[in-house]
């Protein structure tokens, strides 16, 4: 008897060494009658596992156009990152989802789009740009603003190259003081306020903005100023997770389960949470 | 008119069960003056009177503490998953507790919400629940604070009453009466209504405190002693929080799900070092704020039976009891 919490097997694909200690993998079913019924939002989340260590929550940063692979990216920080670290093409792991409630991308049509994310938390953001730019007449201008500590530590940076020649999308790297290297092309300084002086105009706009909660405390009073309401700023709650499926009780914050209601919730929505995330 | 059972017809019954190859589990004496519920080897075993209830709760007949989601075996890359297909054998929980039983609707729907927890549900299918009224309590004891008696029928497939030599059978099922059928007496005796512990606190002033007063220092006031040991939540009979791990080695082994407890300053630390709950006093509060708003309002019931197992059992003799009775002075 299959039940909920046995993962699909996956084929690793593809390993990308982000950063010293960031890597990003694809992955395949092994299964390709579950390849073809497979279907997700961009904005949802999976649990991929690696066999003998445990399961990990990560976004699921590939764009849901891309039906041969799904991808995922993650920080070396622990137990089951250090055992998804070691492997290689061709090897096994198991993965569960698409679960959570992914991007209003419906929503978001007819919108300029802008995108603020610090750290590793570019890939929930890269997974929304190439869907918008894939469905490139619905959407308006798409500004990203993209920080990390340091330059070894931006991800995805030749997307970012990439996304930067295209049409009507402005690219603002930064790094924070001290990260910056002698022939760094950049901006240097924390996103919000490298976002503030970038004079991004904010007419009908919608921002996603995903990164340490310090970085998106500090964001918001820029967005505000910048004339936008709490109904149109999301973000991508991470509450530890173990499930998905809104059973192990785990990612409460207050009345939502985040991996069944969430993790996408407007400011407006969070405001009327409790500060449990 | 009612049904009845003498107590020496009830202990044959229950021989006859087991004989059948059925799993029994009621309160058994594990160690001197320790009641636990547990398998029965024989329907001796059986603790019926003398105590108030067993230190555990029946949870772990549907939900185990330690329970297979699937097995692993790699070889070169490739992994081969299993899982479990045995067959989960007739079960019946003898001698509940009428807050052990209350526990079962309450955890259906966690289970059983969006999508269906088959693990669960075989175990609960295969499960019939005999309650005991009660016919004593101590000081730690709240079940009519929480909508529940003595004498609460919810989550039973059988009530049994005391009646000194017999016991009043009132079969609430089909499943319950399958066990009985035929088993039974006429009789003109019923049980006496038996008064449970007066109302300690008000779920609804308890719901309306936890939502409004969130930052409130009182959390953190009336939790100092907590060491986070979660002894409360894992004798609960409705904490259902569980965390989901690999045990063996890179060739082989198993996924299994283990409880956990949200009192454990692990269960919600992420990856970067936050916490959103980084002390005792935000995770009393959110054992609170689950059982008596998030499950409320999700659910329609409250997630407590009122059994006082989260007091008897803490080192520190806090409990849901000493928190909630609290707020009235917070």
């Amino acid at each position: 008897m299959p039940d909920i919490y046995t993962p699909d097997l996956m084929e690793v694909v593809n390993v990308r060494k982000q950063t010293p200690d960031v890597k990003s993998v694809r992955i395949q079913f092994q299964n390709k009658a579950r390849a073809s019924q497979f279907d997700f939002r961009v904005g949802q989340f999976g649990i991929f596992s690696a066999f003998g260590s445990g399961e990990s929550t990560f976004n699921i940063c590939s764009s849901s156009n891309w039906k041969d692979s799904l991808e995922f990216c993650f920080r070396k920080v622990g137990r089951v990152t250090e055992a998804l670290w070691r492997v290689e093409e061709g090897d096994t792991i198991g993965f569960r989802g698409p679960y959570g409630n992914g991007y209003p991308v419906e929503k978001w049509e007819g919108k300029n789009l802008i995108f603020l994310g610090g750290g590793i938390a570019m890939p929930p953001i890269r997974c929304a740009v190439w869907y918008a730019l894939e469905n490139r007449e619905k959407y308006g201008d798409i500004t990203i603003v993209y920080g990390a500590r340091t330059v070894a530590d931006l991800v995805y940076v030749d997307e970012l190259a990439e996304w930067a020649k295209r049409d009507r999308v402005r690219v603002i790297q930064c790094v924070d003081p001290g990260g910056q290297t002698p022939d760094w092309k950049g901006e240097v300084g924390f996103v919000p306020t490298v976002f503030e002086r970038s004079k991004v105009a904010a007419e009908n706009s919608v921002a996603l903005v995903i990164g340490p909660p310090i970085m998106i405390k500090n964001t918001l009073p820029v967005l505000e100023k910048l004339g936008m309401g709490p109904d149109s700023i999301y973000t991508s709650l991470e509450n530890r997770m173990k499930c998905g499926v809104g059973k192990c009780g785990r990612c409460n914050a207050g009345p939502v389960y985040v991996c069944k209601e969430g993790p996408v919730f407007t400011m407006e929505q969070l405001q009327m949470l409790p500060q449990d995330y | 008119m009612s049904e009845i059972i003498s107590k020496a017809g009830l202990r044959e019954l229950a021989k006859e069960w087991i004989a059948q190859g059925k799993a029994v589990a009621g309160p058994v004496q594990t160690k001197p003056g320790l009641v636990m519920y547990a398998k029965l080897a024989s329907a001796d075993e059986i603790v019926w009177k003398g105590f108030v209830r067993p230190a555990n709760s029946v949870k772990e007949f549907v939900f185990p503490r330690h329970e297979l989601l699937c097995t692993y075996k790699m070889e070169g890359n490739r992994v081969e998953l299993a899982n479990d297909e045995a067959e989960i054998p007739a079960q019946i929980l003898l001698a509940v507790r009428p807050c052990d039983a209350a526990a079962f609707p309450i955890l259906d729907h966690v289970f059983n919400w969006d999508c269906r927890d088959e693990l669960y549900n075989r175990r609960r299918g295969a499960t019939t629940v005999i309650a005991l009224a009660c016919e004593s309590h101590d000081e730690s004891c709240f079940c009519t604070s929480v909508g529940l008696s003595p004498q609460a029928e919810r989550g039973s497939d059988v009530m049994l009453f005391d009646l000194g030599e017999e016991y009043e059978v009132r079969c609430l099922t089909d499943k319950g009466r399958a066990l009985f059928a035929g088993k039974t007496q006429p009789s003109e005796r019923t049980a006496p209504t038996c008064m449970g512990p007066d109302p300690r606190f008000n779920p609804e002033q308890v719901k309306q405190f936890v939502d409004g007063q969130f930052t409130s220092p009182y959390w953190q006031e009336a939790t100092l002693a907590c060491l986070g040991c979660g002894a409360c939540a894992y004798n609960c009979p409705t904490c259902h929080c569980f965390d989901i791990v690999d045990e063996g080695n890179s060739q082989h082994g198993e996924r299994v799900r283990n409880w956990d407890s949200c009192q454990f300053a692990q269960f919600t630390l992420h990856a970067s070092g936050h916490n959103p709950r980084p002390d005792q006093g935000s995770r009393q509060r959110q054992r609170v704020l689950h059982k008596f708003s998030i499950y409320p309002e999700k659910f329609g019931e409250i997630l407590c039976t009122g059994c006082g197992n989260c007091t008897r059992n803490c080192p520190e003799g806090q409990g849901m009891l000493t928190l909630l009775t609290g707020i009235e002075h917070a």
